[in-house]
């Protein structure tokens, strides 16, 4: 759990988004819809974006999960973080978290994604404010950064 | 792009601003980024209740019996509520006296709360809540605006279907006709669009030792809430204190009657139980309670002479608000002052009504009655441009408005207009000339359109109230200035601009500025969240907050500088002499010697806009004391065998007056282009015999990230006479073209109009079959 271990015993009626939020405090974490429509619920699961909503508390037993908490810090941001900020591609910020996680994860496997890639990964979370050209434009910069930073 | 280029650095600074046109980060920015931002849902203390609202099942019904008996004795109930418990009055609604908190007798819509239930687990609430049983005795119900207009209607309401009617009438419409060489009339239809903003609705309510209630929410107007929740309850208004919670988006229906009704059932049920009580809802829930866009049918008949020039216009503009007004008799008045699009036009006649059915209530979103009216309107150009054979650019630029010119109001549009820059730029920008004729070489199933819309939009409230603001400012001892009003931020950003405004007025960093929450106990009542009124009415107030500020600052100053306050002036972190850049000190010690004095540094500025005087009985006059004007173009690609559109470019003209901060403007036009592109081409909230058949996300479509074609903007700058260094309404105007530029642009496509939208695979190749036909 954000790269910590943690130990729980849930209910196995639990769904995942519950368990993060009300018993691990983890608010960063939303709800929108409740059917695994809007994304706003997304976390990382051993590497691949899940809808905690869908998800059981059981099923992610002995698996990595990633939530925003576990992505950066006010004083060390991730690159992702940081290039949402500069473009104000949080608006009103609900489903800021989600993008933010599904951008990390996309870097994760693929550090030059295209445009067209950067649409298609986070595609499965919905956002009413920004358009999505923002938030595009922040995953691009973010990964053009961590590149020039790895030469 | 990112950054500032070295050119539009200059202009700033050529024009004295620091910090006006600057693409600044929003104050808020770093919290979001962290997910750290507390919305409602996220703060809720351990025994709060959970609450549940049963609803109508039927959208127009005699209510015999609700039979709550069941739910009441199950285990872990703590309160089971309807009309009758209620302490105060049992109302919610934004204008007309129509609408009940909790329905008793008589059901107009589907959705309507009947009955409240209340337990300590969200299971447990929803269990009760479905042993509530419900005894109708069934009504016929109008569903359709124009049915409800007929004298033999269902009355929805005992006086009459007409929530509102208004009109305008300029010149002499026969004998527009009478000169005009063409003349053509067409009837356009629209679909109830769902705002879904992210968040849904949710209120939480808890009872103070006094007795008096606090309520926490996601809300555009905490004044609002305050006033209908002490309605409710039977307290004075003095003892309910609101406060906004961070909002995730609102787009209109978190402003008026869903606000106070999950406040004030929460706080129902905490008066009664004596716990912190919350009210979330589900997004089915949402999407069936909460207002949305306005359906019209508008029939539009146009003259011109056959050179283009428009002679006369004639409007039949029909509103459907569902079962409750809301704000649909303003949204009417909007609608009905736009109905002719951004034109010059002598003699216009305009009939809008506003009418009841038994559909879901309609009301406040995002561009208030304007997408509708400017779908019809710019249909209508293209529909006579094709009928004149001329190119629909040029027939538009015959006839805008430019300064000098009369609205169809028979307002004098004054210099701040930038209509004819953003035509010929945003037409420039995206090759109008070249594409109109290349797509209309295409041949196979495939076929390309370009589709050109202009838009004018009367900015904040006009002829809708009475416009005005209330803003604080605070200097604390450390030089940090917060700024502090009941306007609120649910996303675009405005908040932080009224920092940059405060900021650039007192001369000092951005980095020293900081946001207040929206709090009934620390900020008076400064009218509504809505019309695009934050940056202009509360950037004024702001302002004027900021000079008072420094006049104090200044004068201290001239002590420590032996100079007239006049001769001083701030800048960055220092007061300093204007002839004399040596001569400073530190703004901090200014500010720390008026405490030692002293002397308050909290400041409030007010602001009200000029009436908007016109007569009323022909809507003659002016309207609204400034415009925002765009021109939109789009490009798309239909398959001529599936009627699939797909868009592939657009290009945003607009004059916003004054970019305060280029980049958040940037993101209020993304994200009003695509919430307009949604509305163009997939949403639709699907009513069914006054039955919601869509109420999920997974079932009502809005743009994803793989939906967005390539977007151009382009912002122009004539300041208006209103907002701050001529800023205008911003936050709106980018939704209320892109569905009338894609169906002009899928008109381009494929030869035929689809008169209704959203403009799905199955009506565009119904109206190409007609066509062939």
């Amino acid at each position: 759990m954000n790269g910590k271990d943690q130990a729980l015993i849930v209910d196995s009626t639990e769904r995942l988004l519950d368990v993060l939020r009300d018993r691990l405090n983890l608010k960063g974490v939303k709800e929108g819809c409740g059917t695994g429509d809007c994304g706003a619920c997304t976390v990382i699961m051993d590497g691949r974006l899940v809808s905690s909503c869908l998800v059981l508390a059981v099923q992610a037993r002995d698996k990595r999960i990633t939530t925003i908490e576990g992505v950066g810090t006010r004083e060390n941001l991730h690159p992702v973080q940081k290039a949402l900020m500069k473009y104000n591609a949080a608006q009103c910020g609900f489903c800021t978290p989600a993008m933010i996680l599904a951008g990390k994860n996309l870097l994760d496997h693929n550090p030059t994604p295209s445009k067209e890639q950067i649409k298609e990964a986070i595609s499965g979370i919905l956002c009413r404010c920004t358009g999505y050209y923002k938030i595009v434009d922040a995953i691009h910069d973010a990964a053009k950064e961590i590149s020039e930073a790895r030469c | 792009m990112l950054t500032e280029t070295a050119a539009a650095q200059k202009l700033r600074e050529a024009q004295g601003f620091t910090l006006i046109g600057k693409r600044i980060q929003r104050l808020d920015g770093l919290e979001k980024v962290l997910g750290l931002p507390l919305y409602t849902s996220d703060i809720v203390p351990k025994e709060a209740l959970r609450v549940k609202v049963v609803r109508s099942t039927v959208p127009h019904a005699l209510v015999r019996h609700i039979d709550t008996q069941p739910a009441r004795q199950m285990q872990g109930v703590l309160a089971v509520l309807t009309a009758e418990d209620i302490p105060g009055i049992n109302e919610s609604y934004a204008l007309l006296p129509d609408r009940p908190l909790l329905a008793s007798k008589k059901v107009r819509c589907q959705g309507e709360a009947m009955a409240i239930v209340a337990a300590r687990d969200l299971e447990t609430t929803e269990e009760a809540a479905e042993m509530i049983r419900v005894e109708y005795e069934r009504l016929p119900a109008v569903t359709s605006p124009v049915e409800a207009m007929k004298t033999d209607s269902v009355l929805v309401h005992d006086n009459g279907n007409v929530a509102k009617y208004l009109r305008v009438r300029k010149g002499d419409v026969q004998e527009g006709f009478r000169q005009a060489d063409v003349i053509i009339e067409n009837t356009y239809g629209t679909q109830f669009q769902d705002p879904t903003p992210m968040e849904p609705e949710v209120g939480m309510a808890w009872v103070e030792k006094d007795g008096s209630v606090t309520c926490v929410g996601s809300m555009q107007t905490p004044y609002y809430v305050q006033t209908g929740v002490a309605k409710v309850l039977g307290l004075s208004p003095d003892k309910v204190r609101v406060i906004q919670a961070t909002t995730g988006g609102a787009f209109g229906p978190k402003s008026d009657e869903m606000p106070v009704d999950t406040c004030a059932i929460s706080a129902l049920v905490a008066q009664r139980t004596g716990k912190p009580a919350i009210l979330a809802y589900g997004r089915e829930e949402s999407m069936i309670a909460h207002t949305k866009r306005h359906p019209f049918v508008i029939t539009l008949k146009t003259g011109a002479k056959s050179d283009g020039r428009l002679t006369a216009s004639e409007a039949l503009v029909v509103s459907d608000t569902g079962a409750y007004a809301s704000l649909g008799p303003l949204v009417i008045i909007r609608a009905c002052f736009h109905a002719t699009g951004p034109y010059v036009i002598p003699n216009v006649k305009t009939d809008a009504y506003c009418m009841y059915t038994n559909n879901t209530m309609a009301g406040s979103f995002r561009g208030f009655g304007s997408p509708q009216v400017h779908f019809a309107a710019e249909s209508q150009i293209d529909e006579l441009a094709k009928k004149l054979d001329m190119d629909p650019l040029d027939l538009r630029l015959k006839n805008i408005l430019r300064p000098g010119t009369l609205t169809a109001t028979s307002q004098l549009v004054d210099e701040a207009c930038g209509l004819e820059e953003c035509t010929k730029r945003a037409t420039e920008a995206s090759g109008w000339r070249a594409k109109r004729l290349e797509f209309g070489l295409d041949r196979g199933p495939f076929r390309r359109g370009i589709g050109l819309a202009l838009m004018y939009h009367g900015n904040s409230l006009g002829p809708e109230g009475n416009d005005y603001a209330y803003v604080h400012m605070l200097i604390k001892p450390d030089g940090r200035v917060v700024v502090r009003t009941a306007l609120t931020e649910y996303g675009t950003g405005a908040i932080s601009g009224l920092a940059q405004v405060a900021a650039e007025t007192l001369g000092v960093p951005i980095q020293l500025l900081e946001l207040g929450a929206a709090d009934t106990a620390s900020c008076v009542e400064t009218g509504p969240t809505v019309a695009s009124r934050v940056m202009v009415i509360g950037g004024r107030a702001t302002q004027i907050a900021a000079q008072k500020l420094k006049k104090k600052l200044l004068t201290v100053a001239s002590d420590f500088l032996q100079c007239e306050p006049s001769k001083l002036t701030i800048k960055g972190e220092l007061v300093g002499h204007i002839d004399d850049p040596k001569r400073t000190v530190p703004f901090r010690k200014v500010v720390e010697e008026c405490y030692r004095r002293h002397i308050s540094l909290t400041e409030t500025g007010y602001y009200i806009a000029p009436k908007c005087e016109f007569e009323s009985e022909n809507s003659q006059g002016t309207t609204y004391q400034q415009y925002t004007y765009g021109a939109v173009v789009t490009e798309v690609q239909v398959d001529t065998e599936l009627g699939i559109v797909k868009p592939l470019k657009i290009t945003a003209a607009y004059d916003a007056g004054r970019a305060i901060n280029p980049l958040s403007l940037e993101g209020q036009i993304e994200g009003g282009t695509i919430q307009g592109l949604g509305y163009g081409l997939m949403e639709q909230l699907i009513h069914s015999h006054g039955m919601v058949l869509n109420p999920t996300l997974g079932d009502y479509y809005i743009p994803t990230s793989l939906d967005i074609p390539e977007l151009q903007t382009i912002i122009v700058e004539y300041p208006g006479a209103v907002g701050p260094y001529g800023a205008k309404a911003m936050g709106e105007p980018p939704v209320d073209l892109p569905a009338a530029a894609l169906a002009n642009a899928v008109a381009h496509a494929t030869g035929s109009r689809v008169f209704d939208l959203p403009l799905t695979a199955e009506k565009t190749l119904f109206a190409m079959k007609r066509q062939q036909r």
